[in-house]
């Protein structure tokens, strides 16, 4: 199946939008049953059933994610991190049954508590055609500084 | 800034209190990491994260950086990571395989033990010159059990079984009575730090008090995930886990722990669990010696997160199924290192069950400890207030019971906060006297090097 380019950019641009503007519901609704959402540490290659990874949410982990973050309890997000982060170098491929694959690069400016921090990684999506859009198989983050510390990463990357 | 010869600990910690610039004033800092960390036993790493020859990872003692190396012999080596030549370091990676360490100022090459192999350009050194002495500096005392590594850069002293007294069997809790070659460090390592002093994460990981405040929001999520399990099995797992029951215990030596019956941090994985099966016989006996001892709900979970939470003084966590190292930086800042274990004798879909249960609460993107760090930023900008400049320890102070030497509360007391700040002020009165010795010394190797 032919994609529509300008179609898996708009999805991955209102991806980035949700993100930086605590739209949990709308975020989590993006995702399917068998949602995995993976941010590895370490390097960028690791084995996740062998090694650990920042995180490694089914769906039901996800869904407690958003249900913590909007519990008003989260800590490490009262107050709320002000984010903007800007999607490019997106390169896009098809997979078996009409899902689309694609990676794209992402820098994220994080503010909270008066400090200010750059997050940057590339991101693989896979995609699923869903009513005219998209649904979101697995998202999985390679962040620049995955085996650095990192203090506080409680906002949706 | 006081000099460390002006500071009364005497007068800073109290029974039922500590003064705030315990964990602020930069002095006390530097003194503690004199009398504490450069002094005495600290520890380092695990024999599991180094399993072949030529395998390293560096650490630091206090501030002094460490290398951890398993040499051609199969012992591990704790060796100072600095050239004895003009000073710079010889390793530069955090963890890797190698044959030897080599300066690349000008060339001095180390072997895995030590000594020091290759000087180019020797005919440039008199007759004086004894290269066998001038190998990588080695921490003067390195002690271990079941594979736990502890360092002293402090020649003389109490030895390393002294040091961990009743806490030992909590190590041997820990590893499910794993023998030391039976644990694996290997799946990875989470780094978070914090801009706050390193006593903070101390205290708050024995502290039983704070879960349902700090945690709330995982307890809530746990309420509504109950609402929507189908499983009876995972209501009540989760059930369970909103409501810990158990103690606080003072073992000594500050060593603390919080003596949990359950603990379920794979209550948020989705998956259903495995039984808990090995896939070796030697695994077998220790599952059926587990069982014996606790009932085979409670060794179940003790294989799948862990079977002890317990703080060796002065920088080891033992929470879940990680070792948690506390890296003092500076009086305001910590780093924080999580080494999630796995088991050799355990089934593979067991140790998965494992890192997934750790990652749910544990590391900077989980449900948990972000929130505490969140926690310790905020006592630390509370130091800034100087009036009634006091933190109240006094919880549970009049319901201590005894019990054969280990001091025990309820679960939300005190009793561990101040067992970590009775061992602290004992060693930091140890000596003023001490100290001045010990910088002496080590000004006499400095002058007798230059003659």
């Amino acid at each position: 199946m032919a994609f529509d380019r300008q179609q898996v950019e708009r999805f991955l641009y209102d991806e980035a939008q949700l993100m930086d503007e605590y739209r949990y519901d709308e975020w989590l609704a993006l995702w399917t049953d068998d949602a995995l959402y993976w941010v590895p540490t370490g390097r960028d290659d690791i084995d996740p059933q062998r090694e650990i990874s920042l995180i490694y949410d089914d769906r039901v982990r996800l869904q407690t994610r958003i249900s913590r973050l909007k519990s008003g309890f989260a800590h490490a997000q009262e107050p709320k991190s002000r984010m903007r982060r800007v999607v490019s170098n997106i390169v896009i491929e098809e997979a078996e049954n009409g899902e689309i694959i694609t990676s794209s690069n992402f820098m994220l400016a994080e503010l909270r508590r008066g400090k200010q921090d750059i997050f940057a990684g590339r991101t693989i999506h896979r995609l699923r055609p869903y009513n005219g859009s998209f649904q979101l198989v697995s998202k999985k983050v390679l962040l620049v500084n995955n085996d650095e510390p990192i203090d506080n990463l409680t906002f949706l990357i | 800034m006081r000099t460390q010869q002006e500071i009364d600990y005497d007068a800073l910690v109290k029974e039922d209190r500590v003064h705030i610039s315990l964990y602020s004033d930069p002095a006390i800092f530097t003194d503690e990491m004199d009398k504490i960390f450069h002094r005495g036993w600290v520890y380092v790493g695990h024999q599991g994260e180094i399993p072949n020859p030529g395998d390293f990872r560096l650490k630091r003692i206090g501030l002094q950086p460490v290398i951890m190396v398993r040499d051609q012999n199969g012992k591990v080596q704790l060796l100072l990571n600095r050239c004895r030549h003009r000073g710079a370091t010889v390793c530069q990676e955090g963890q890797g395989n190698t044959r030897s360490f080599r300066c690349m100022y000008h060339g001095w090459t180390y072997q895995l033990n030590g000594e020091l192999s290759g000087v180019p350009g020797a005919e440039g050194y008199g007759d004086d010159f004894r290269r066998e002495e001038l190998g990588l500096v080695k921490v003067p005392r390195v002690g271990e059990y079941r594979g736990f590594i502890f360092g002293s850069l402090s020649p003389a002293g109490i030895t390393l079984e002294e040091h961990l007294g009743r806490a030992a069997t909590e190590l041997d809790m820990f590893v499910c009575l794993s023998e030391a070659e039976d644990v694996e460090v290997v799946s990875g390592t989470h780094k978070y730090n914090y801009q706050g002093n390193w006593k903070l994460a101390a205290e708050n990981s024995m502290d039983g008090y704070h879960p349902a405040i700090v945690h709330a929001s995982f307890g809530q999520a746990l309420m509504d995930k109950i609402k929507n399990s189908p499983s009876p099995e995972q209501q009540r797992a989760d059930r369970d886990f909103a409501s810990f029951r158990g103690a606080t215990k003072d073992l000594g030596n500050g060593h603390v722990m919080l003596d949990y019956k359950l603990r379920i941090y794979d209550s948020l994985n989705g998956d259903p669990m495995p039984a808990v099966r090995t896939i070796t016989s030697d695994g077998q006996a220790r599952i059926e010696e587990l069982t014996r001892r606790f009932g085979a709900q409670r060794a179940a979970n003790m294989l799948r997160e862990g079977g002890t939470h317990t703080f060796i003084f002065p920088n080891l966590i033992l929470i879940g199924i990680q070792m948690r190292v506390l890296q003092p930086l500076s009086a305001d800042r910590t780093e924080v290192r999580l080494y999630p274990t796995l088991l050799k004798w355990l089934a593979p879909e067991v140790n998965t069950i494992r890192l997934r249960s750790h990652e749910a609460f544990f590391g900077s993107a989980s449900f948990g400890g972000p929130d505490d760090s969140e926690i310790f930023e905020r006592i630390q900008d509370g130091c800034a207030v100087e009036l009634e400049p006091w933190q109240l320890l006094s919880r549970g102070l009049h319901r201590e019971s005894h019990e054969d030497g280990i001091i025990v509360g309820d679960l939300s007391d005190e009793v561990t906060q101040r067992g970590i700040w009775r061992q602290w002020k004992k060693v930091m009165m140890q000596g003023v006297k001490a100290g001045r010795t010990a910088r002496r010394r080590n000004g006499n190797v400095a002058a007798g090097k230059r003659g």
